[in-house]
């Protein structure tokens, strides 16, 4: 709600309170620092009030593009309004909910190891069969505790079995006795040299790039799942999801509570359930966050495989990622089936730029990738 | 100190600025904030701090983030071969009977503290300008622990207990968005982001500082570089190899730039052999549009 207000203080509060509604955060400090900014810049102009507006309420590049635009709009509407009404922007009503079915089967089946596999729903490129079956109730909150206990347990033991050795160290961590006194033997026992000691780095970072498209929707829910619980025990890790676009969602996983995250990633236009362009999406990765990867990075791309770009561009980016990286993992999901093969064109041209290709269709399956890491 | 000051300030070090930086400065100074810049490599982030300090004429003290930076290496840390020999001294000389906690504390003291960047930073008799580069290459926990730092102001060493800043250093913080900053650091700080430059920045940044530059070749430069990073290229040239290219050229005595040169020299402004294909591949394109736009302007 828009109203106008007769001083500049008032004003910028409001104007605060505005970008709040636009999904800005914005707390009382920045408000206050938005205030002692005014102050200092007296404006006369309005170029240099909205500069140094930006300077202290925006918090990264995103925001600093809808600013320019959310300012205008804002000083333009009041000084049309002058109290008159001005409708509030409709809440944005989260969409999550209506894409929770499919993917509840899913993960029912995903949980219980997929063992009867004539009788359960696979994922297929048509739309329709998933369509069919999108308005059940939603996803029971005791099944999606259990599922997000066993994936932690999955993703703590992976991320354990990395890091328990000990490694040498120049920096004061943990005394080293053993190496203390064999460095300085040579000096008669004095011990001049201390040796420290401290748990080995966690060097491996991983980058997932996870299919969110409609092909992939039966999986979707465990996937996030997935994603949640790992981004939870590994502390080096940038998640990416990608239908069409690519989006990067590694902020958005960080949140404390499992429902806020979803809801923060639905509240995001990532063109989940979309159409694939898994080409264009992996070369936009390789070119926009290709500084991400190095010698250290391992790759995990999950995805059913299927692509509407030209699996040419797909073949050259991973080709692209890879020489970057230090390993690229596929889990394809329908691997698990039996009589799989990867025969669709875009997998046929992917695998052979692919480290390792393996299955992702249930809890055990995703405990054997303990061993590609 | 006021904005058009800071701006003519920031000139007068050969800084090309524009109106976001010149504010984005003046911000953080008078409200003494950490101002956060991010933006592509090669744009010249680190430069503002640099400038900064020689325009306020005060020192810079620059803590370099990388992988695995801990608290010990961006504080202080015991000199302790140091201690031990002036202990060796001491007992070599006499007994030390009876001035155990003399000798405690002077092996305790200053003269054996190394100071690193952020100790220094807070110690230093006039406020420095204090460069944190390239912050998200520190792990998450360095960050967490810079946080406090930043708000606090004071760093407590056991042994000698807290010190106090006397002066609050001026910070920047510069990224490269290798990882997601934490919410809490953006929100410490004044934002800024720096884009590659428009033509007539970069135009003006390689005159100033290329003296020997003709206007024409400069102009030629720019053009070709505004079209060139609009290809899809692995590394994206910033004004840094503009600046190089600019000076290899005038080195050479060229006071324009034809199509074979351009091609010969291309490895001054691109790194990368994939990207130096695509470019030879659309250099007719890319020569023909920025004949186009010179036509277009030189009126």
């Amino acid at each position: 709600m828009i109203h106008r207000h007769t001083n500049l203080t008032a004003n910028i509060v409001a104007f605060c309170r505005y970008l709040r509604a636009h999904g800005f955060r914005i707390g009382p400090e920045e408000e206050a620092t938005a205030l002692r900014a005014a102050v200092l810049v007296t404006p006369n102009d309005r170029g240099t009030f909205a500069l140094a507006l930006q300077v202290s309420l925006t918090r990264s590049v995103q925001e600093v593009g809808q600013f320019t635009e959310l300012f205008e709009k804002y000083w333009r509407e009041l000084e049309n309004a002058l109290d008159s009404k001005i409708k509030e922007d409709e809440s944005k009503k989260s969409n999550y909910q209506k894409n929770t079915q499919p993917s509840f089967d899913a993960l029912k089946w995903w949980l219980h190891g997929n063992k009867n596999t004539q009788e359960t729903e696979t994922a297929t490129y048509s739309a329709t069969e998933t369509l069919s079956r999108q308005d059940f109730s939603l996803i029971p909150a005791d099944q999606l505790a259990d599922l997000e206990r066993l994936l932690r347990e999955v993703s703590q033991s992976l991320a354990r079995r990395v890091n328990r050795r000990r490694e040498k160290t120049l920096h004061a961590r943990e005394f080293d006795l053993r190496n203390t006194l064999r460095r300085n033997l040579r000096r008669g026992g004095e011990l001049v040299e201390i040796a420290y000691k401290r748990p080995r780095r966690q060097r491996m970072r991983l980058v997932v790039l996870a299919d969110v498209s409609k092909s992939m929707d039966l999986y979707s829910a465990f996937l996030i799942q997935f994603l949640y619980a790992f981004q939870r025990v590994f502390r080096r890790i940038e998640t990416f999801v990608f239908s069409t676009d690519l989006h990067r969602v590694t902020a958005d996983l960080k949140e404390q509570n499992f429902p806020q995250a979803l809801q923060k990633l639905a509240a995001r236009e990532t063109g989940w359930s979309g159409g694939t362009r898994m080409g264009g999406s992996l070369d936009a990765f390789v070119t926009d966050y290709g500084r991400l990867l190095n010698r250290e990075t391992i790759v995990v791309i999950l995805s059913d495989g299927w692509d509407t770009d030209q699996p040419e561009l797909l073949a050259d980016s991973l080709r692209r990622i890879r020489q970057k990286s230090r390993k690229v993992i596929w889990l394809n999901p329908l691997a698990g089936q039996p009589g799989y093969e990867p025969r669709t064109a875009a997998m046929q041209a992917a695998l052979p730029h692919v480290d390792v290709f393996a299955s992702a269709h249930n809890v055990e399956s995703m405990r054997a990738l303990g061993k590609w890491l | 100190m006021n904005v058009p000051q800071i701006a003519t300030l920031l000139q007068s070090q050969g800084y090309i600025t524009e109106p976001a930086v010149t504010m984005a400065v003046y911000l953080s100074m008078q409200l003494q904030k950490p101002l956060l810049i991010e933006g592509p490599a090669g744009v010249g982030k680190t430069e503002i701090a640099k400038v900064m300090a020689r325009a306020l004429d005060t020192d810079l003290i620059r803590l370099q983030c990388y992988e695995g930076l801990d608290a010990s290496h961006a504080l202080y840390e015991w000199n302790y071969q140091r201690q031990l020999l002036h202990l060796k001294m001491v007992e070599t000389q006499g007994s030390v009977n009876g001035q155990t906690d003399a000798l405690e504390e002077e092996i305790f003291g200053e003269k054996f503290l190394m100071k690193r960047p952020l100790l220094q930073a807070i110690t230093h008799h006039k406020a420095p300008v204090l460069l944190i580069d390239e912050v998200d290459r520190a792990d998450e926990e360095f960050e967490s622990f810079l946080l406090e730092v930043l708000s606090d102001w004071q760093i407590t060493i056991p042994e000698i207990g807290t010190i106090r800043a006397t002066h609050i250093p001026q910070v920047i913080v510069t990224g490269n968005r290798v990882r997601e900053l934490s919410e809490a650091l953006r929100r410490r700080c004044l934002y800024l982001w720096i884009d590659y430059p428009d033509y007539e920045k970069e135009l003006a940044i390689v005159r100033g500082k290329v003296p020997g530059v003709s206007q024409k070749l400069a102009e030629q430069i720019c053009r070709f570089m505004q079209q060139l990073r609009q290809l899809r290229l692995e590394k994206t040239p910033g004004i840094a190899e503009t600046i190089d290219w600019a000076t290899a050229l005038a080195a050479l005595h060229f006071d324009h730039l034809p199509k074979e040169i351009i091609e010969q020299t291309l490895g001054v402004i691109l790194k990368d052999w994939k990207d130096t294909r695509t470019a030879q591949l659309s250099l007719s394109e890319l020569y023909e549009k920025m004949g186009v736009v010179s036509k277009l302007d030189g009126v």
